[in-house]
């Protein structure tokens, strides 16, 4: 399967598969040039990939390996005025103070072994430390060794409620489900009309990915897990607010939306927002709202920014659901390998466990010429892209994203209606946000939620996010009079957040891409793909859209049953009389370029043409050639009961997967 | 990923993965189903996702098959999800006349089975074809150990096939839809999927709804 060697020559070589390297490799490929797209890794998305179950405990167990960087000479390969530059080897995902807790109880729970137990009470100790906890696992940048230690633990079925008969989730049952997990190392949420919501759409991208809205908006307040009347609906039928609230709220979001001229909070903008909603005289409860549910900021926020992120939530509403935000179907790894299998599709050959070992440089002009791969293959190129991290760095990390990923048995506001994805904003110093994720956003399996919780590091991830863990659900360490979803399994980690400049003076066809910000949206990786674009192809459309493959082949039914222009074009003719698979043996020997004239593309697959190649298959030269052809195939098509159905073929066709 | 029935019809549309190593045919199989063509050019998969068609089963039922295509270059074995996710059945397709293509099989029937299961944990219904049977040197046929092969690897079946002269490559697919068919029968659809959306189907309704107040 991968025995081959690799084409010598590229365009654009790019390293890493993250959603910024990826959204590069797409808009590069799709303008006709010669990508080769590799990631170190096995898998693809690095940061931002989602693993399974089984696949996020061997990524656990990576994380402790200090993987070492292999030294090789390759100087052999270079040569009169050229110079090398080494890239590092190792892996450099640079997660730190990764912990993992399990909750779930083996299946033979009546008789823990002495060693569980001894295990146990070693856990307790930890976890009971609560707010302190024991400082040699807490160490700032220390490998975690920490993991394997606790991974496996097994505290069976303590303080079981008695009104629970719900049976618990076995550690083997979660080991053996584990491919229905699909757990994402970041955690964000798509903005209904953010820029990587334009993209897919523009790109045609969006055809390899569904999504779920995200129904309820949710805060954590007075210890109450309150839902957040953000839509008109929510706001009317909200029972937390008063009607005197209703107005003034429906007035003030109102008037967001209607100011483009920051007339009346001029004196506020750089002052804190609370104050302006002091100012405004808006109730408590909706400060609560308009703070941390709405700007999703914190109290002392200038005005003028939280304004511009309430802008922003409210112009999201409504364009997919009631609230702005939508989650992909299995996960955002998904997102960077929609962009992955556009890049092939238009001719990107990928390669995953593959490396760039070294860049050769060209003493003149200082470019990068070529790359050598880590089979010590000379491969050149005119552009570089690589992931974050692929120099060796001395600084470390100026910020970092306290990360929590708990697999819960149920959801912290259970409804009566359907499962649904939530986001909960909790006020805390570093405000946590925490997406909730249920099992038809086939992320989790049925009887379990997957929890997120993001947060700005103050500390470790334990550190910052035990606290609001313990608060909002039952874990051994949680006391709570209320009934709480119960932590079955779950994983703490530091990430940091993607760093500006590294590696000093890079070579000018050199581009960096950053990893995952903190940010809920994805609008600082999509501007940076574009720029890296732009630098790589100045005047070149960003992403230009795909054709449909629904428009590019065809036979049989079209959504235009009209009889346009029969005979048009020459092929169709050729491709008339075998439309049904029973008339299968006919013209066995019809011209060969008739193949790929229908797909409008040039014979040559070379790159230069797969560009304008591309412009020609739209629908109408594919309607032309198809109708006379359907028309060919009426007599049979009438028989069946569905030939009105089949007449509106593509729209049915989304609508089919939709249910 | 069954569609809505329409009066007594019912519709389907299936995903159906075509694999197997470069220049084995898989294109050229694809293009023979669908569009009942033949290139003799050897051409890598630009610019094509998939291929749909549409058969009409029965009186009573619709079916449309998607075939994807691994998308020529992604040929290191490096599929993305993209590709497998929510597939029900596939073709691994090996060229009769390099026996390494056939080496590379078992490879890619594990691969599969690893990536991609139908919705109650087996494996997804999958056909071996014997492309360019055309051009196969020796007259003897080996039915017996492709058979054993066959159910030692998981497959339902082997047909030798010809994209070019178009031998058994409607049969294979009959064969290939029967099994999915049979499947979807067992299996009432797990999950409803009403909620989930498309992007480009954002609807006039919500937009009237928009920026909420």
């Amino acid at each position: 399967m991968a025995s081959e060697q690799l084409p010598s020559e590229f365009d654009v070589v790019i390293l890493g598969t993250g959603l910024v390297e990826s959204v590069v490799a797409a808009a590069c490929s799709r303008v006709g040039q010669r990508v080769l797209h590799l990631d170190r890794r096995s898998y693809y998305a690095g940061k931002w990939a989602s693993f399974t179950f089984n696949g996020l405990l061997s990524w656990i167990e990576e994380q402790s390996k200090i993987t070492a960087s292999e030294e090789h000479d390759w100087s052999s390969q270079l040569e009169d005025g050229e110079d090398l530059i080494g890239l590092t080897t190792g892996d450099v995902s640079q997660v730190t103070n990764l912990q993992v807790f399990n909750y779930t109880s083996e299946e033979e729970e009546q008789v823990p072994s002495l060693e569980e137990e001894a295990k146990e009470d070693e856990e307790e100790d930890e976890g009971g430390a609560d707010q302190t906890p024991a400082g040699e696992t807490q160490e700032e940048g220390a490998p975690s060794s920490e993991s394997e230690v606790k991974e496996e633990i097994n505290t069976p079925a303590q303080k079981s409620q008695p009104e629970k008969s719900k049976k618990r989730l076995t550690y083997a049952e979660l080991l053996k489900e584990g491919r229905r997990f699909n757990i994402d190392l970041v955690s964000k949420l798509l903005y209904s009309r953010g820029a990587l919501i334009d993209l897919l759409i523009k790109s045609n991208v969006s055809r390899y990915a569904e999504f779920k809205n995200v129904i309820r908006i949710l805060t954590c307040r007075h210890g109450n897990i309150e839902q957040v009347p953000c839509s008109r609906s929510d706001v009317f039928s909200s029972k937390l607010l008063s009607v005197v609230e209703k107005r003034m709220l429906m007035r003030f979001l109102t008037s967001c939306l209607d100011r483009d001229t920051p007339l009346l909070y001029q004196d506020f903008a750089e002052r804190p927002y609370l104050e302006f909603l002091q100012y405004q005289k808006l109730s408590e409860n909706l400060q609560h709202f308009l703070i941390h549910s709405i700007a999703m900021t914190t109290p002392d926020t200038p005005t003028a920014a939280a304004l511009a992120a309430t802008q922003h939530f409210l112009k999201c509403l409504g364009r997919y659901g009631n609230t702005p935000f939508l989650f992909p179907l299995y996960g955002l790894g998904e997102i960077p390998q929609c962009f992955c299998r556009m890049c092939a599709v238009f001719g990107g050959i990928y390669c995953l466990r593959h490396s760039v070992h070294a860049l050769v440089v060209d003493k003149c002009s200082s470019r990068c010429k070529a790359v050598i791969d880590s089979t010590g293959q000379r491969i050149s190129c005119s552009h570089l892209v690589l992931e974050e991290g692929c120099f060796t760095q001395t600084a470390p990390p100026t910020r970092c994203v306290s990360r929590a990923v708990l697999i819960t048995d149920g959801s912290v506001l259970p409804t009566e209606a359907e499962q649904q994805v939530s986001i909960v904003t909790i006020p805390s110093e570093s405000p946590v946000r925490m997406v909730e994720l249920c099992p038809s956003s086939m992320t989790c399996i049925p009887g379990t939620h997957l929890v997120h919780l993001t947060c700005q590091s103050v500390g470790s991830a334990f550190e910052d996010l035990s606290p609001v863990v313990n608060r909002m659900f039952r874990t051994p360490d949680s006391d709570h009079p209320e009934p709480r979803p119960e932590v079955l399994w779950c994983l703490y980690f530091n990430m940091p957040e993607g760093l500006e400049s590294e590696g000093g003076e890079l070579p000018p066809n050199v581009s960096v891409c950053l990893g995952p910000d903190g940010s809920l949206g994805h609008d600082g990786a999509i501007a940076q793909a574009e720029l890296i674009f732009q630098k790589i192809l100045p005047g070149e459309e960003f992403c230009p859209p795909g054709p449909a493959p629904e428009d590019i082949l065809y036979q049989g039914e079209e959504p235009d049953a009209s009889p346009a222009q029969p005979g048009e074009e020459p092929e169709a003719s050729s491709s008339q009389p075998g439309e049904e698979p029973e008339a299968s043996s006919s013209q066995p020997g019809e011209e060969p370029d008739t193949g790929t004239s229908n797909q409008g593309e040039e014979p040559e697959a070379s790159s230069s043409h797969q560009g304008e190649a591309e412009a020609s298959p739209t629908c109408k030269g594919e309607e032309s050639e198809t109708s006379p052809s359907q028309q060919g195939e009426e007599p049979d098509a009438s028989s069946s009961p569905c030939t009105e159905d089949s007449d509106t073929c593509p729209n049915q066709l989304e609508d089919g997967t939709q249910g | 990923m069954a569609g809505g029935s329409v009066s007594e019809c019912k519709e389907y549309l299936f995903k159906v993965l075509v694999i197997g190593e470069l220049g084995v045919g898989k294109t050229s199989i694809i293009k023979r189903y669908v569009h009942q063509l033949f290139s003799q050019h050897y051409r890598a998969t630009i610019g094509v996702d998939f291929a749909l068609k549409v058969i009409n089963w029965d009186s009573k039922t619709l079916v449309r098959l998607q075939l994807w295509d691994i998308a020529g270059q992604e040929r290191f074995g490096n599929m993305t999800r993209v590709y497998y996710k929510e597939a029900v059945g596939a073709f691994v397709v090996f060229d009769v006349t390099r026996g390494s293509t056939f080496e590379a099989v078992s490879k890619w029937k594990h691969d599969l089975d690893s990536k991609v299961k139908l919705a109650n944990g087996s494996p997804i219904p999958s056909v071996l074809l014997a492309n360019k049977c055309d051009q196969k040197k020796e007259t003897t046929s080996n039915t017996s150990l492709m058979d054993n092969f066959c159910r030692e690897t998981g497959f339902l079946g082997w047909f030798e096939t010809s994209a070019k002269d178009n031998i058994n490559v409607d049969e294979a697919a009959r064969f290939l839809v029967e099994n999915i068919l049979a499947n979807d029968k067992g299996l009432p659809y797990e999950e409803t999927n009403g909620d989930r959306i498309k992007l480009h189907q954002e609807t006039v309704a919500a937009e009237s709804k928009s920026g909420c107040c």
